[in-house]
């Protein structure tokens, strides 16, 4: 291979590399604090927040109109105008000189569609800076602070409960109703999304990034998930819509109305849910006002199963209560017919159903998709046979801790590197830059390739990169040893850096794949701290084999033809 | 031609300074077993830090507001609709005194209401340990440290009699006495199945009754229970000894069976000696150690590959030459390879060492001994095993064609 060719491709890794560090920098040095705090924020807490700034901005944006403000809209709604640009093209409407309040909403046929514009470009905006997050590399805890909880579905105690050994489907089925529960209570944490992930067949890991109140966790940890049947007002329900309309703050975190005329006295409001594209809880944006002692409480029911009306074969749901629930729940219906019942679960209203007559201990429930009737089955389960949640681990770190660690990891990266750098150009001389040109460049793959694969950062992977630096200095001496043996039997600069190399190139293969070998394997079956290290052990390996083989080779080959080097500096006593 | 250093001749006494060493480490191990840290050992590790308390902060505005304080800055991150997303910062070394650091917040919205020590300085609070705080119109509680020597209250053997009546206490100072920061454990026998949940608890309370209400800040809580520990550990024997046989059954495919069994003896050798340092130094015996545990594996194996490749190497250019020989000159010849390399991994080791804290801390003396026990047993252990090997062979070849020279002159 040729020397241009070689260059061409260590600047087709460079870019690469940069390509894949690039979301990393602009995430967490081109984002301000607080559109993080927003991006990090659960997925209800980004919808909350967009639902809200659009109906002020909406207000804001018509109180202008009315006003005969005329000036051209402020920063604020560049994003909206933009929008507003679009759709005026898309209308062939000539656009405007000046884009005044009046012009933009002119592209909106009603308030509802300037509102879904708006609510949807602050949605889309957080979205990206979250997306942005995601691929950039990731903190462990121990850096970024927060908590992380080993959980354990009790199956045991379940079985004993049922009074049977319980089959493989449902042990699994269980474990997917915690991970169920535990998804609902936790989002509403909303300060930073959780990881919630099942971990082997019983276990449930759960991590949450910069909060580390156990107290807080134990609350959602603790309790079996409280689902029950309440009827629904739909005239207050309509009245809260049109309300909140025009006075988007006008209700609390509590669900408090600051009207007290729109929920009439025994209701109390609460979201509606749907499940989001990813099975996760999404607010719809829309309001329930519920009576606020539930109809039927869930742990009357005894069964529930997902099945096809015979003659539609639409997808119903399907329970049954015990006796006691039965006859409550006979004298429910019968009440309330025509009117809606809701499915709570937690405080979140999960689905509502017309009530078409009084109902006893059986129960059918249709009118929806498929997933969405396995989905409401699930929820109904979940309260039948409730799962206990044990603790079997939790660790803490403060965040202001783990900004320390991060102080710490990179004073040690930067003085490793410096103590590296100081000895190898005082003992390599001029082959010394080479080296530490190499050095630089693995540390900047290794960041890249963390960025790329969204490896998370943490601690014991910090130490494992400055070992690397050190360890990965081992192919340039390596090499320069061999190199400096060569010219000791007298052969010039470029057979020596030839033959270097080549009787170099084994040694160093060898001792690094062994190495690697052993750090993917460790990568794989780990966990924690081990896998972290493991990985970027494997991942310095990795990048220093292609520096010292590949990059610091072509410095020396260019030093050689380019500037016409027949000599060597290399050492202080071999020229 | 360098001067030929004879290692050879060092083999046999190594060897017995080793298995000496590794002796030393079985019986310590036997002995006095690992220091276990959390990570092993059932049970609470709660970290405290006893304070007093300066005042609480409301925020009543319609944004969010995130009160962090950290060590050398306080910062409220704003977000929200009614003002623009913001974020408030105040260093906390030169802003004056708390009383001048609530004027402050006050500008920005935040009620800091201070009952005690406005007067000073603003450096005394004590992080927010507990990860950030939402401020709402329920009151936030602030702390601060001692001011002076005077103030600082508490010690081990105080909370010790106070969070006895929990279980099996150990308590231990974090940083002095001046810090007033503990770490209590609390064994978890396995009996009661809410152990994480409820020991933190009493914990908190048996302290608040000692030492009076609000003066307790947890800084963090772990827990480990009792299946989960047994896990960890059996997966860190499986893990260790399947690597093992990983770079066995590599290193014979690329070398020889005695290779392999060489570089394999070295590890175990340097795996035996830095357990023992861990064991009779009765340093915590972590997940971390495990992670410099494995380091020193890929260190050592490192190590030993490049002398094996020049063994090999020398060998196959002078065939007739004794293995003693080969060896020898193979490693004259990669010293100053060997030299350098643990000399710049020496640099960076002790980079961690001198500026990182706690567990990274230990972590990079363990490595130290591990780097030192790794580059000593590629010469020494792995190279003279491979030795060893050879003339036990060298024997039995001429043995046996002893007894077929001997069959043919009968």
């Amino acid at each position: 291979m040729n020397k241009t060719k070689r260059f061409l491709i260590v600047l087709a890794v460079l870019a690469v590399a940069f390509a894949f560090l690039f979301p990393s920098i602009q995430w967490y040095y081109l984002t301000p604090k607080e559109e993080q705090s927003l991006a990090l924020g659960s997925r209800e807490a980004i919808r909350d927040y967009a639902w809200r700034m659009a109906r002020v901005d909406l207000a804001d944006l018509e109180s202008k109109v009315k006003a005969g403000d005329e000036s051209p809209l402020g920063d604020r709604y560049d994003d909206f105008v933009a929008a507003a640009k679009k759709a005026y093209k898309e209308l062939r409407m000539d656009a405007p000189a000046a884009w005044s309040a009046k012009a933009a909403l002119a592209a909106y046929d009603n308030r509802t569609d300037a509102l879904t514009e708006l609510e949807s470009l602050y949605r889309q905006r957080i979205l990206k800076l979250k997306n942005l997050h995601g691929s950039a590399v990731q903190l462990g805890l121990d850096l970024s602070g927060g908590m992380s909880i080993v959980i354990r579905a009790d199956l045991e105690a379940l079985a004993e409960r049922a009074g049977r050994d319980l089959s493989p489907a449902e042990r699994d089925d269980a474990v997917v109703r915690a991970v169920e529960i535990l998804n609902g209570r936790i989002d509403r944490f909303g300060l930073t999304e959780p990881v919630i992930r099942r971990q082997g067949e019983d276990r449930i890991y759960v991590e949450i990034p910069g909060a580390a109140d156990p107290e807080r966790i134990n609350g959602i940890i603790m309790g079996r998930g409280r689902l029950a049947f309440h009827i629904v007002d739909e005239e207050a329900t309509a009245r809260l819509r049109d309300y909140l309309a025009v006075n988007p703050d006008g209700i609390d975190e509590q669900f408090r109305v600051a009207d007290p005329t729109i929920v009439p006295a025994g209701f109390v409001a609460r979201r509606f849910y749907r499940k989001d594209a990813y099975g996760l809880d999404e607010w719809t944006g829309a309001y329930m006002v519920i009576t606020a002692e539930p109809g039927l409480d869930g742990n009357h029911i005894e069964s529930a199963t997902v099945g096809s009306d015979a003659i539609t074969g639409q997808p119903e749901v399907l329970f049954s209560l015990d006796a006691k629930g039965g006859e409550m729940f006979y004298q429910l219906t019968s009440a309330n017919v025509n009117k809606t019942m809701a499915v709570v679960l937690d405080d979140r209203v999960r689905t509502g159903a017309r009530i078409s007559g009084p109902i006893q201990a059986s129960v059918r429930i249709t009118g929806f998709g498929a997933e969405e009737a396995n989905n409401l089955a699930l929820i109904l389960r979940s309260a039948a046979l409730p799962v206990e949640l044990l603790v079997e681990s939790q660790q803490a770190i403060g965040s202001s801790l783990g900004e320390d660690a991060i102080r710490q990891g990179v004073n040690a990266v930067a003085i490793a590197l410096i103590a590296v750098f100081a000895f190898m150009l005082l003992y390599y001389k001029g082959a010394g830059v080479n080296a530490s040109l190499a050095q630089v460049l693995n540390l900047y793959l290794m960041l890249s390739i963390l960025s790329a694969f969204n490896l998370t950062l943490t601690l014991p992977a910090i130490a494992g990169f400055v070992l690397t630096l050190g360890m990965s200095v081992d192919a340039n001496v390596i090499i320069f040893e061999r190199i400096k043996e060569e010219l000791r039997e007298g052969k010039g600069r470029k057979a020596a850096v030839e033959a270097g190399f080549g009787k170099a190139f084994w040694a160093i293969m060898d001792s690094n794949i062994t190495t690697i070998i052993a750090a993917l394997f460790l990568a794989q079956l780990g966990t924690g701290p081990i896998q972290g290290f493991a990985v970027s052990l494997a991942i310095g390996n990795m990048s220093s084999l292609f520096t010292s083989l590949f990059v610091s080779r072509l410095l020396f080959d260019f030093n050689t033809d380019m500037f016409k080097r027949n000599t060597m500096s290399i050492s202080w006593r071999v020229k | 031609m360098k001067r030929l250093v004879r290692f050879h001749k060092a083999f046999l006494p190594a060897a017995i300074v080793s298995a000496a060493l590794v002796l030393f480490s079985v019986f310590g191990l036997a002995t006095k077993g690992f220091n276990l840290g959390v990570d092993f050992q059932a049970g609470v590790n709660e970290y405290v830090q006893l304070a007093y308390p300066v005042g609480t902060m409301r925020y009543a505005g319609g944004s969010t507001a995130r009160l962090s304080i950290g060590d050398t800055t306080l910062s409220v991150v704003f977000t929200g609709d009614d003002a623009q997303s913001r974020t408030a910062r105040w260093n906390l070394a030169t802003v004056g005194t708390i009383a001048d650091l609530a004027a402050a917040l006050r500008a920005e919205g935040v009620e800091f209401a201070v009952r005690d020590g406005a007067g000073l300085a603003a450096a005394l609070l004590v992080p927010t340990y507990q990860g950030d705080f939402v401020l709402s119109a329920a009151a936030v509680p602030v702390h601060r440290r001692a001011r002076d020597a005077n103030e600082v209250f508490g010690s081990v053997e105080e909370i010790r009699a106070a969070v006895g009546s929990v279980g099996s206490v150990a308590v231990q100072d974090v940083g002095g006495r001046e810090s007033m920061q503990y770490v209590i454990r609390v064994g978890d026998d396995g009996s009661d199945p809410a152990f994480g949940s409820t020991v933190p608890a009493a914990i908190d309370r048996a302290l608040e009754a000692a030492f009076g209400a609000g003066r307790v800040v947890t800084m963090r809580t772990d827990f480990v229970g009792a299946r989960f520990s047994k896990d960890l550990a059996n997966n860190s024997w499986k893990l260790f000894l399947m690597t093992l046989a990983v770079i066995m059954i590599y290193a014979s495919v690329r070398f020889k069976v005695q290779y392999a069994a060489g570089a394999v003896l070295a590890i175990v050798h340097d795996v035996a000696i830095m357990i023992g340092f861990m064991v009779w130094t009765r340093m915590e015996f972590n997940t971390t150690s495990i992670a410099a545990i494995l380091t020193i594996l890929g260190y050592s194996i490192n190590d030993t590959i490049v002398i094996f490749d020049r063994i090999r190497e020398d060998h196959k250019l002078n065939p007739t030459d004794s293995m003693t020989t080969i060896i020898d000159k193979s490693i004259t010849e990669t010293l100053g390879r060997t030299i350098i390399t643990t000399a710049t991994t020496l640099l960076a080791v002790f980079a961690l060492y001198f500026f990182t804290s706690g567990s990274i801390k230990d972590f990079a003396l363990a490595l130290v001994v591990g780097m030192v026990s790794g580059t000593y047993s590629t010469i020494f252990i792995a190279s003279g095993f491979v030795g060893l090997w050879d003339s036990v062979a060298a024997k039995r070849r001429a043995k046996a064609e002893g007894q077929v020279g001997a069959a043919t002159a009968r």
